[in-house]
């Protein structure tokens, strides 16, 4: 349920930075989250975790999820960016996002959106079956030189934040000719590996991490150490210099005030302190990742695009 | 036992019953309303679960999931809309038992199949748990290919009088599926540059298109007569007698629905459609299917709502969401900080006991609410049709829309409405490229898969047993038809000619005839 919890107070506390002046006072109505991704993956779940966890730290005005899905997410941005100003409507932004803008598949840019809040990353990882006989990434990338095209990776999706995640790992390897077989969902990849159809999947920790527990799976690499993984060498650690990691965070229509960015975005931060959201957070195996401030989340952006795009060139995959 | 009574009597708790309870009515509703789906139900409540502690939002859950899936089959019956995608098939019977004035008798089959289902899917998940999760895994890109050549092989059967016409229609759904992102080269295809076309075009739209509007537009224009008249529709229930006569069909369904449904990405739809063509199959009448018949009715819904608890399977064993409600499912088991997996069992094994317990209870609460609904329903039927259909077309619409909250799906759901409504007019039957969309990218991407994987060898198909067997029962169920009917040309065409007279009173048919021809030869 949403709670509507004493909007007196939560005022009185947020008093001081609420914007002086003539125009109304922020929220001067309900805060809508649009949600474009699938119903119950993570950035939905972010989507709702937030919705909870907001009201109290928006003077008590309520937090909706408006679902606004199609065209891979340009619906909701669409609807999103059509709001130009208005600081009542906001949307979780992820990796697939700037991929997506890298490949053209979303006729739009960092610009067109107002960074807030980069709240968590959730780093990739590749993880085997138990009986696989790889134990380091190395091991992986040194069959596949062997024995080129017969080594396979499942994952979420093609040209995908995944794909590029492992794209990248793969570039750093000396490019070894590793099959990726891309699947609809990060957990449809992680049944092939489990099945034995595939020798490996590139995916996330907390969609593996009851089969690490229970020793059906092992990780062989990720990309930043997590803390639930002290054992597992990251890939730095195994000599390859990268940190591909999925993110996600809160952005605004394009031309939001300055003052109105600062004070969403100090308002979201209250609310990502939260008790019940922190404990989401835990949950679901996630790490905090905010930044120091809406314009180094604007520049991460940016970097996420070109850096996507340089690796599409390089794969062929984008023209020039 | 004691860990299943334990588990009785937590789902018994008060709060734990009205949550069933309240999710039993919601899925009722959710799958009952065309372009909504349990998917779509778990979605709207999940908010409402993160209040709740994890007995009571896990049984809310599941209570939707077993409810939407027998819902889905009231407006197939009394409408021939399906409510849901894996009514679909039900419509095939269900609505021809409706037209014969038995609307009553259809929905109590209806209830009792998936009353029935519901719980042999429910005896499969505490049983067989391990193995069925280890099969599951075993379905590789080659399997899946042979799993979806086997499901399109049916077309066969569904494609009526002019096979020509019938293969026309599959193909066109073949070709609607290709529009969309391509998923194994992330390149858009057939999207003519727009962005609507990126996710491509929906089952849902499809099925509201030809199912609710091209037959809306055929009443309109005086070209059929769609819903049943006024008079002579009765609410009268079967007889007990009828119903545990059907046991067998109940329990081919079932086990159809259990194994299919545990297959992570196959889906209640397509068992469904696969049960009441292995009923059609096995019947010493199958031409009589899409005429009323109760088995046609009783087959999918008992596997259709068997996928529920199958579906639980690979959620419960492996973390992994057997299907798209599924997965909303897991989205609120993580934020409950229930993790699914091969621990779940060894950890959490209270919680498991009451979830096996509150399927039972759901799928009784399902029976209870299902069956008070029924006078409803049959008063709905009552309807004149240029009240009705109206009323069909503009609640299809906006469920399609509420889906995603995007116009394009309204937009393609009168396309698909326009273009159903052509085929209608030309003789061509609807049901196979219903089939051809929702098989052709199980198919696809899956063949591209395994060919990747084999380095092009077609060999693949044919090393793995699980692919072998389907494949061959497929070339089987192809050619079955066109073998039988030139065996048995003469008796067929004997029984062409009045198989309602047979069946049922239909007299109220007898007028317009010729007009219903489309419609019921897709399944003769």
């Amino acid at each position: 349920m949403i709670g509507f919890a004493a909007p007196g107070l939560a005022a009185l506390a947020l008093a001081g930075c609420s914007p002086s002046g003539g125009e109304a006072a922020f929220p001067s109505r309900a805060i809508e989250i649009v949600s474009w991704a699938t119903p119950g993956g993570p950035t939905d779940l972010l989507s709702r975790a937030l919705a909870e966890a907001a009201p109290p730290h928006f003077d008590g005005r309520r937090v909706t999820v408006m679902t606004r899905q199609g065209g891979a997410g340009a619906a909701g941005m669409q609807y999103l960016q059509g709001r130009e100003g208005d600081p009542h409507v906001l949307g979780v932004f992820t990796a697939s996002g700037t991929v997506n803008m890298a490949t053209g598949r979303i006729p739009f840019s960092p610009g067109d959106f107002t960074p807030i809040l980069r709240i968590q990353i959730d780093p990739f990882l590749v993880a085997v079956r138990d009986d696989s006989p790889f134990h380091t990434l190395g091991d992986l990338f040194e069959a596949a030189h062997a024995r080129p095209g017969e080594v396979s990776v499942s994952g979420f999706g093609a040209a995908s934040a995944h794909f590029l995640g492992f794209a990248r790992l793969r570039a750093a390897a000396g490019d070894p000719d590793v099959r990726w077989i891309a699947y609809e969902g990060s957990a449809d990849a992680v049944v092939a590996a489990l099945g034995g159809h595939t020798d490996a999947a590139h995916t996330n920790y907390n969609i593996v991490r009851e089969h690490l527990r229970a020793g059906t799976m092992r990780v062989l690499g990720v990309a930043l150490p997590v803390e639930a993984l002290p054992d597992t060498p990251s890939y730095a650690e195994q000599g390859y210099d990268l940190t591909p990691v999925h993110w996600r965070g809160v952005v605004g229509p394009p031309g939001l005030d300055p003052a109105l960015r600062a004070e969403l975005r100090a308002r979201l931060m209250a609310a990502i302190e939260d008790p019940g959201f922190r404990e989401y957070m835990e949950r679901a195996a996630l790490e905090y990742a905010t930044m120091a401030d809406a314009d180094a989340f604007g520049v991460w952006m940016a970097e996420e695009v070109a850096t996507s795009r340089d690796m599409l060139r390089r794969l062929g995959i984008l023209d020039e | 036992m004691s860990a299943f009574l334990d588990g009785l009597l937590t789902a018994l708790q008060p709060g734990n019953l009205a949550a069933l309870l309240a999710g039993s009515l919601l899925g009722v509703f959710a799958g009952a309303m065309p372009g909504l789906s349990s998917t779509v139900g778990l979605a709207l409540v999940l908010p409402v679960t993160f209040a709740l502690d994890p007995t009571p939002a896990l049984l809310m859950m599941v209570s939707i999931y077993m409810a939407a899936e027998y819902g889905g089959s009231i407006t197939a019956i009394a409408i021939g809309v399906p409510g849901s995608s894996p009514a679909l098939a039900t419509t095939f019977d269900g609505y021809a038992m409706t037209r014969r004035g038995e609307a009553g008798r259809a929905l109590g089959i209806s209830l009792f199949s998936s009353m029935s289902g519901g719980l042999l899917g429910t005896i499969l998940l505490v049983v067989a748990l391990g193995p069925l999760s280890r099969a599951a895994i075993a379905f590789g890109p080659a399997e899946y290919f042979g799993l979806g050549v086997f499901g399109l092989s049916i077309v066969a059967n569904l494609v009526g009088k002019d096979p020509f016409k019938g293969i026309v229609s599959a193909l066109l759904g073949l070709l609607f599926f290709i529009v969309g992102l391509d998923v194994l080269t992330g390149a858009p295809r057939l999207t003519f540059g727009t962005n609507a076309l990126m996710d491509g075009l929906g089952l849902v739209p499809m099925l509201i298109g030809f199912f609710a509007i091209a037959e809306a537009l055929a009443a309109v224009t005086g070209r059929r007569r769609s819903t049943p008249p006024g008079s002579g529709i009765a609410g009268a229930l079967p007889k007990a007698r009828e119903l545990f006569g059907l046991w067998r069909t109940i329990l081919r369904g079932s086990a159809i629905g259990g194994l299919i449904g545990a297959i992570p990405g196959a889906g209640a739809t397509i068992a469904s459609i696969v049960a009441w063509n292995e009923e059609r199959r096995v019947s010493k009448t199958p031409e009589r299917f899409g005429t009323g018949l109760p088995a046609g009715i009783a087959a999918p819904e008992a596997a259709n709502n068997s996928c529920v608890g199958a579906a639980m399977i690979p959620l419960l064993a492996l973390g992994i969401p057997g299907s798209a409600s599924a997965a909303v499912l897991l989205g609120g088991l993580t934020v409950q900080g229930v993790a699914p997996g091969p621990l779940l069992m060894t950890e959490r094994s209270e919680l498991v006991y009451a979830l096996y317990a509150g399927f039972v209870v759901a799928v009784l609460l399902m029976l209870a609410v299902g069956r008070l609904g029924i006078p409803l329903w049959t008063r709905v039927v009552r309807l004149r049709s240029s009240i009705l259909m109206p009323l069909v077309v503009a609640i299809s619409l906006v469920g399609t829309f509420s889906l995603r909250g995007n116009a394009a799906d309204a937009w393609a759901a009168l396309f698909f409405g326009l273009v159903g409504f052509a085929m209608l007019r030309g003789g061509y039957p609807l049901a196979p490229a219903v089939l051809g969309l929702i098989l052709g990218p199980m198919i696809e991407t899956n063949y591209r898969r395994a060919l990747s994987l084999s380095s092009g060898s077609h060999s693949v198909f044919l090393e793995s047993p699980i692919s072998l067997v389907l494949l061959v029962l497929a070339a089987v169920s192809f050619a079955a038809p066109a073998v039988r009917s030139r065996l048995i040309s003469g008796r067929t065409r004997a029984l062409d000619t009045g198989p309602d007279t047979h069946e049922g009173p239909g007299t109220h048919e007898g007028s317009d005839t010729h007009d219903h021809e489309p419609r019921r030869e897709e399944h003769e």
